[in-house]
């Protein structure tokens, strides 16, 4: 493809372009004559409304970010989907809820309060505790993941161990269910991170508030990201990582544990779809079994939309679809119903005219 | 010795854990209640302070303990024969660690119930009186004991019986029996003479054909209504045997092909939202080809994509089909949330059936009508594109198949079967609505396709029978019925990659991967 930076002049077109560009072009202008329609000549919403769709936006993207982070370290080592991924977020989601409702039975009396409870007598150390919590759980999980449902399968076609990964979603769905029954459940937060408060910013006329549990889910999602991406590029560990994606066999004759670092890639991700499930806890407040699936399909889109195999593409698709989502409708006038279709049409269009992602896919032979 | 050990102390907590989870998802009572029926023990006065529902349970968990000491007492990976009393110490490892994982279970929640905890609120099924039933009624260190003595009794006996059974002779004794019988029946001249006689495929089939129309007059109505169920699906698989199967494109948005199919014979036949109130055999080919046609439509754009990328974005077009019927956008036109009622049907056809049955019929009509077409389909010019398609497409495109002609050309008539059932579902339920056309639908059909084996007519059929059949019967385990299946998926996918029934091609392929047997083959052929 990067041979041909310019085939509208190099090549005869074929008609599988001709179309694709037409229906870019229709495509780009309609979307600037809506944009020009709602910023310009009658805006349906004033700019507090747009901000509050754009801080929405942000947390939503940030948490898509670090799932489909996971999609894409698995996909970038082992050319495969793995399905379950958004059933092990809901694992870390039930992780967390459990370490917050424990905290508070627990009492934690302090001198001017007697029935305080520990959750928010220490704040801080609850988060963590329940991000420690939900992350080892979804971790473990992922692990176990990958020994019982796929490792057997490592070297069968390829459709083999999708089926296998779709009934390993199918199972944790359902053994959830059973388990923590089908009832929806509130998350509960410590009092300083009450769902809806927050810090109050003005714009224009009218306030718009920028709440606590999204600033902390955007700026955790940072920090863990900045993390991921030393591990990535500075560690043993990320340098193994990057040469099983490469080649198996040759990371195998350079004594490279492969079945180890496959394992430790599957802790990994496992693990940052629980902070990220904690997080979507927290900040939306409700876990029940099914949380892990509309969420793990829109990750996957972002990874996609990003380039799939490609760490910094899955951050930046995230956070992209986020947005997209919150102010998707309003941009190009539809339903807020239908916010799931546009990201659903995101990634298909974004399959058919440009398969390799925003930022490109690490490719490499095997993939091809 | 060691290599056994561990693989008994393994075997022991693996089955341990597993034990937990079926009490945790509330498995145990139903299991429980199966064995006092299957035993016929549910009026026996055991003593020792338990009654008959205790003692089903103990059963339960005694055979569990038998299948854990089986487990154990077979030859460990790396490790060497076993005897006797090998056998007997791996069975009582096993039994050990599981009985202290549950025993140490009962333990924690005698002790969390005596202190009062509810703790239905975070597991659904730890209701009072499963918990009275799983701690026996008694203290929590009583239970602990029991638990322990039971597993380690059942792991020692489980030992002994796993190695009479797994014994090298015995076993080696037993499968050269079993094959000297096959053998033997297979050669025996009688039966050869039938086999190979001209009249026996013609006789197979009208007898076929006989039971296939008595059957349903015989049955009730609830039967009709699963064999009719299990026939949709058999449609549906046929459809995306060719697609996945044959072509080897991997499709998990068929359930937007099922709903159009639906929706249109919804939509022209029914009397809300649009009172068009046409015929259903209208209707019928009327569905089946918008369908198809919108398998062409889809087919065009996404075909030129990898096979991953391919199954995700037919799983995003099912979803947009279905989100979108229901939306307010669409409500006027398709009926909303709400979907469509008093979709017609075929009606009383020949007079003195009635139009279950006649549906039931129709039903059994298409899908030999359709085995059919695949069979002509396969076995032409354009299966063995398809083929040839799915094992290497750029191969196939140098030996001067169009691929894509030929991949649009399954996209649409696997979408064509898909509306056909679409049409059938929504006649047969009177009703078609959004929540009919979830993922699940598209996951359910291409098990059906994979779990009978990708490619194989009979696989297909028999995979209808396994997934939807065996699960309308079990209705007692509504329940567990989707965690069985997904679990069924995986198992399959582990043990049996190729399916039931595999078509010989795809067997081949499946099983060359491995190396070592084929390398056995080879030597012991010399």
């Amino acid at each position: 493809m990067k041979k041909l930076t310019f085939p509208l002049f190099k090549k005869p077109l074929t008609s599988y372009q001709i179309i694709q560009t037409v229906l870019g072009i229709i495509f780009s202008a309609y979307l600037l004559w809506r944009v020009y329609q709602i910023f310009i000549a009658n805006p349906t919403y004033g700019p507090d409304t747009w901000t509050r769709f754009l801080i929405a936006g942000l947390v939503l993207g940030s948490v898509y970010a670090l799932v489909a982070i996971g999609y894409t370290l698995v996909y970038g080592i082992l050319v495969m989907i793995n399905f379950a991924h958004g059933d092990i977020m809901m694992i870390g989601a039930f992780g967390g809820y459990f370490v917050f409702e424990a905290l508070d039975v627990i009492p934690s009396p302090t001198a001017a309060n007697a029935k305080e409870v520990f959750l928010n007598a220490h704040p801080i150390i609850s988060v963590l505790l329940a991000f420690l919590v939900g992350i080892s759980v979804a971790a473990l999980s992922g692990y176990f993941l990958e020994r019982i449902a796929y490792r057997p399968l490592r070297n069968a076609p390829r459709l083999v161990p999708l089926i296998s990964a779709i009934g390993a979603s199918i199972f944790i769905e359902n053994a959830a269910q059973l388990l923590f029954g089908a009832q929806r459940r509130d998350y509960t937060n410590p009092d300083i991170l009450t769902r809806g408060e927050g810090w109050s910013i003005l714009i224009g006329e009218s306030k718009v508030i920028l709440p606590y549990t999204g600033v902390l889910t955007i700026v955790l999602s940072i920090l863990i990201m900045i993390g991921l991406f030393l591990l990535v590029r500075r560690t043993q560990l990320g340098r193994a990582m990057r040469a099983v994606a490469e080649n198996k066999s040759a990371a195998a004759l350079m004594g490279i544990d492969v079945d180890r670092i496959i394992s430790q890639t599957f802790i990994i991700s496992g693990g940052l779809a629980g902070a990220a499930g904690v997080m979507w806890g927290i900040h939306l407040g409700l876990v029940y079994h099914f949380v892990g699936f509309l969420p793990g399909i829109k990750a996957f889109t972002s990874a996609v939309l990003g380039g799939i195999g490609n760490i910094p593409g899955a951050m930046l698709g995230g956070v992209f679809l986020g947005i997209l989502e919150t102010t998707g409708p309003g941009i190009l006038g539809i339903d807020f119903q239908l916010k799931d279709v546009l990201a659903f049409s995101i990634l298909v269009l974004v399959l058919i005219f440009r398969p390799t992602g925003i930022l490109g896919e690490v490719l490499n032979e095997e993939k091809v | 010795m060691k290599n056994h050990l561990r693989h008994a102390l393994q075997t022991g907590l693996v089955f341990g854990i597993i034990i937990v989870f079926l009490f945790l998802i509330g498995f145990t009572n139903h299991a429980s209640a199966m064995v006092g029926n299957g035993l016929q023990t549910n009026t026996v006065k055991p003593g020792f302070g338990l009654d008959a529902k205790m003692f089903n349970l103990l059963i339960f968990f005694a055979l569990l303990g038998i299948w854990a000491g089986i487990r154990s007492s077979r030859r460990a990976p790396g490790g060497g024969h076993i005897r006797v009393p090998q056998a007997l110490v791996n069975g009582l490892v096993a039994g050990l660690v599981s009985g202290l994982t549950v025993g140490g279970l009962a333990y924690l929640i005698g002790t969390l119930n005596g202190a009062k905890v509810r703790m239905s609120t975070y597991l659904a099924q730890l209701l009072p009186e499963t918990i009275k039933l799983f701690t026996l009624g008694k203290l929590p260190a009583e239970t602990f004991l029991w638990y322990l003595l039971l597993f380690i009794v059942s792991g020692l006996l489980g030992g002994l019986i796993g190695f009479v059974l797994v014994h090298e002779g015995l076993r080696k004794a037993a499968l050269t029996g079993w094959n000297k019988l096959s053998a033997g029946v297979a050669t025996h001249p009688a039966v050869e003479r039938m086999l190979g006689s001209r009249a026996f495929r013609p006789t197979i089939n009208v007898v076929l054909l006989l039971v296939l129309f008595l059957v349903p007059l015989q049955l009730s109505q609830f039967w009709n209504y699963t064999l009719g169920t299990v026939g949709i699906y058999v449609l549906l698989g046929l459809g995306l045997n060719i697609v996945v199967g044959l072509s080897g494109l991997l499709d998990l948005g068929y359930v937007a092909f099922f709903a159009i199919g639906a929706y249109t014979v919804a939509l022209l036949t029914a009397p809300a939202p649009h009172h068009l109130l046409w015929s259903f055999w209208v209707a019928l080919p009327i569905g089946v080809v918008l369908a198809g046609f919108a398998g062409v439509l889809l087919g065009v754009p996404v075909l030129r994509m990898r096979g991953d990328y391919l199954a995700i974005v037919t799983l995003g077009f099912g979803e947009i089909i279905r989100i979108l019927s229901k939306s307010d956008l669409l409500t006027s036109f398709t009926g909303g949330p709400k979907g469509v009622l008093n979709v017609g049907g075929p009606g009383t056809l020949l007079g003195f059936l009635s139009s279950e049955l006649n549906e039931l019929y129709l039903i059994i009509v298409l899908i030999f009508l359709a085995i059919f077409m695949t069979l002509r389909l396969q076995h032409s010019r354009v299966g063995r594109a398809w083929e040839a398609m799915r094992e290497d497409e750029t191969v196939a495109g140098a030996m001067g198949i169009n691929t894509l002609q030929h991949k649009l050309m399954a996209f649409g008539i696997g979408a064509a079967f898909a509306g056909l059932g679409g049409v059938l579902f929504a006649s047969r339920n009177q009703f078609t609505g959004p929540e009919d056309f979830n993922l699940m639908v598209s996951i359910n059909v291409l098990a059906v396709v994979i779990v009978g084996g990708m490619g194989s007519i009979p696989g297909v059929i028999a995979g209808a029978f396994v997934l939807k059949g065996i699960p309308e019967i079990l209705r007692e385990m509504e329940n567990y019925r989707i965690i069985l299946f997904g679990a069924l998926l995986v198992v399959m996918m582990l043990l049996r990659p190729e399916g039931l029934f595999p078509s010989s091609r795809r067997k081949m392929e499946i099983h060359q991967e491995e190396p070592d047997e084929t390398d056995l083959t080879i030597t012991e052929r010399r």
